[in-house]
């Protein structure tokens, strides 16, 4: 067992890290919760030259042939910034989808571009009424010989505003299959919603949208084998995130409460708040523990369906409660509006509920215990 | 980052698997269970010797001390499988004192000392508490009046588990009145069978048993000073480390046994495992007790790269003993009526397991440092937060 990082993997957080710290302050995700488009096309493209776009998209498109391992490491560090923006959607849930399921024609056709930073991608799936399950789903592709409609609401699309294209899960002929779409067409009407994170999240709604029989995603009617993989790394990414904000947190935490001075003494000296800086390490290193065995174990291609659900039910409840608990520890100036905790504090909600909070994992947990 | 073992390791880990589970008879497990002796009794001492000739109780250690230079991986494994196995794994000796006078000993102690530990023929008690010092160690009375090759101890200890049936007692004493509290202290290593030591049983809710010891003029040869004088403290804090690290292997085995009786279970016409309090009681026990184990081989990690767990070791111990709370607790739930019942009564599940381990997890939170003690560490240490 090893738990530490290799010497490519180190290179990435620290100059991830480095990053981050000049292009990502506090005011700047401020600036992006405001901003309707929710990212900035200056630092997209400076994320692209630094690689990250092409991480995990192979040398032969363009990429730099990293491992999930090694984007779960560049995750974490942008958690730590809060990094506002679409990257999660277009390479964790674009890219790596396109990867996974695309034939070569659809891989050379986006991921170049993807790795490029040319690209933003997304994926709709839940609808009024629905989760993470497609059985339920109401979208329906229309097989017309050449081409599909595809009607139906999509809510909670992240990113869908500014995306390029949207891997939408529909159901052809009852089974579920995924379509690689167009989505700057205007048969898909985008409504930003307005959430207690500003993170980017859209209502979608596909009105007849024609689409060619070319851009269904991987086989016919086999989109669930997909999508279970999907939101395996969605998860997994999810969580990544989640661990280095939390670890963020927990620093500004105790910046906080060696200098911030009662009773004549700094209140970090005060067992009460000792224990709940103690309480939050053991959240954060118990979080990255379990989120970087399962990132593992998805690298290395190995049957981890608990153990992802293990990482994200505990990372976003975990998460959450460091949140709440460096809010006691921080007191008045951190519930203010221009403090950064907040940021945090609001993303952590937005985080659990993203891919499953933990009541829905640890149902998949039990069903793998009890079967 | 990787969380498999080596082929080298899972071979060796078998191997002693293997031999564990040919060994291990009803009588060994009803010495914990049914008799009380925490770290086992005279069968499972029989086992740990037939380990101790293969060099498993210390596999770290080199051979000139009775080891097989395995590494500290190997031996959190075997020690968590044996934690699987309901064995004792916990060994003063093996586990605290040995690696503390590998650490400061001089060479003769270690050559006196360490291959008896390594071949599993003594057992050792540890000898920090007494009635006006738990939290508070530094705060230990127990008097050792230098009197030239040896030491005259006088003065009581508390809580210290094993001493009825340990050949030598870790002992934390008093050697200088005069200096700062932590800078009084010495270690020895004391035989038990040595006249004036008289031991008094104290049953725990966990029903197994810890003593009083009384010293009553002992004489301890200054030959069984451990490193320099009045520098005990210091190694303490290495021993407690060293304690904290705990394998939870019981805890999965008792959780895997509590997730074969839900499946197997009805409450009014209904499988337990369709109810979804159950279910999602279940896997927040499953999720903890992975942390838990993640936790442990972390510490294997940093010992095998020659770093020092400081307060790792604090939070890997506070987090396993409140799991097992957790797990007891929920699984007494679980079981609902059945739950309540003792080994030895009729209708009783899993052995009466579920109620056994509620009991004694009381204790775990604060044994080896109260989870409120482990809380300080890691704020101070870990985080660097200032004492008050």
């Amino acid at each position: 067992m090893h738990y530490g990082l290799n010497e490519q993997q180190e290179m990435i957080k620290r100059t991830a890290r480095d990053f981050l710290t000049v292009e990502c302050p506090g005011a700047f995700v401020k600036q992006m919760v405001k901003d309707e488009k929710g990212y900035s096309l200056e630092l997209w493209d400076k994320m692209a030259s630094m690689g990250w776009m092409g991480l995990v998209i192979p040398e032969q498109y363009g990429g730099a042939g990293a491992t999930f391992l090694d984007l779960t490491v560049l995750l974490e560090e942008m958690g730590r910034a809060c990094l506002p923006g679409p990257f999660f959607s277009t390479i964790v849930l674009g890219g790596m989808s396109i990867l996974e399921a695309g034939n070569d024609l659809q891989k050379r056709e986006f991921l170049p571009r993807i790795a490029a930073g040319k690209l933003i991608l997304t994926l709709a799936l839940a609808e009024p009424h629905t989760g993470y399950s497609a059985e339920s789903i109401h979208t329906e592709a229309i097989d017309e010989g050449n081409s599909f409609i595809i009607s139906g609401t999509k809510f909670f699309v992240p990113d869908a505003h500014v995306a390029d294209n949207i891997i939408c899960v529909a159901k052809s002929s009852g089974q579920i299959t995924l379509f690689l779409v167009d989505a700057k067409n205007s048969s898909i009407s985008k409504t930003l919603l307005k959430t207690i994170a500003g993170d980017k999240q859209c209502e979608a709604v596909f009105n007849k949208l024609r689409t060619p029989k070319a851009s269904i995603l991987g086989k016919e009617g086999q989109g669930n084998s997909y999508l279970r993989q999907i939101l395996l790394r969605a998860a997994v990414a999810k969580s990544a995130e989640m661990v280095g904000a939390s670890q963020r947190v927990l620093e500004m935490t105790v910046d906080y409460v060696k200098q911030r001075v009662q009773f004549g003494q700094p209140v970090g000296a005060f067992q009460a708040v000792q224990h709940h800086c103690a309480n939050m390490m053991t959240y954060v290193d118990t979080s990255k523990y379990l989120t970087y065995k399962a990132a593992w174990m998805l690298s290395e291609g190995l049957f981890c369906t608990k153990e992802v659900a293990m990482a994200k039910a505990w990372t976003s409840d975990a998460y959450r409660k460091v949140t709440l608990l460096g809010h006691q520890c921080i007191g008045g100036v951190g519930y203010m509006e221009d403090h950064d905790l907040p940021l945090y504090s609001k993303r952590a909600k937005a985080d659990e509920i993203a891919f499953g909070d933990a009541d829905f994992h640890r149902d998949i947990i039990a069903q793998e215990l009890l079967v | 980052m990787q969380f498999n073992f080596s082929p080298e390791e899972e071979k060796l880990c078998n191997e002693v698997h293997a031999f564990l589970q040919k060994e291990i008879t009803q009588q060994v497990i009803d010495e914990t269970y049914v008799l009380g002796a925490a770290y086992g009794g005279p069968e499972a001492r029989k086992i740990i010797k037939k380990i101790g000739e293969k060099g498993w109780v210390c596999p770290t250690w080199t051979s000139e001390y009775g080891g097989i230079q395995s590494s500290e991986m190997v031996r959190f494994r075997i020690l968590d499988d044996m934690s699987y196995m309901d064995l004792p794994c916990a060994f003063v000796g093996a586990h605290m004192a040995g690696p503390t006078i590998l650490r400061f000993g001089s060479e003769e102690l270690k050559r006196e000392f360490l291959p008896p530990i390594a071949r599993g023929e003594v057992e050792y008690a540890l000898g920090y508490t007494e009635p006006q010092a738990g939290s508070d160690m530094v705060s230990l009375e127990i008097r050792a009046e230098d009197r030239g090759d040896h030491f005259i101890l006088n003065g009581q200890k508390m809580f210290n588990t094993h001493t009825h049936i340990a050949d030598y007692h870790w002992l934390a004493t008093r050697t200088n009145t005069d200096a700062p509290k932590h800078r009084g202290i010495s270690l020895m290593i004391v035989d038990l069978k040595t006249p004036g030591i008289t031991i008094r049983p104290m049953i725990t809710m966990g029903s197994w048993q810890t003593n009083e010891v009384f010293y009553d003029d002992v004489k301890v040869p200054k030959n069984n000073l451990v490193g320099e004088l009045n520098r005990g403290f210091y190694y303490i804090m290495v021993a407690l480390d060293f304690e904290r690290m705990l394998p939870v292997g019981r805890y999965r085995h008792l959780f895997d046994r509590l997730v074969e009786y839900v499946k197997e279970s009805y409450l009014d016409g209904k499988p337990l495992a369709d109810n979804q309090i159950i279910r999602q009681k279940l896997a927040n026990i499953a999720i903890e007790l992975e942390a838990a184990h993640l936790l442990y081989y972390q510490l294997a990690y940093m010992l095998d790269k020659g770093e020092v767990p400081s307060y790792q070791a604090s939070m890997q111990k506070l987090f396993a003993t409140e799991a097992g709370q957790h797990l007891t607790n929920v699984g007494m739930q679980i079981m609902g009526f059945y739950g309540q019942l003792q080994q030895d009564s009729k209708l009783s599940q899993l052995e009466g397991r579920m109620e056994w381990y509620y009991r004694s997890a009381i204790v775990e939170t604060i044994f080896a440092g109260t989870s409120e003690i482990q809380r300080n560490i890691i704020a101070l240490r870990g985080l660097g937060l200032p004492a008050r």
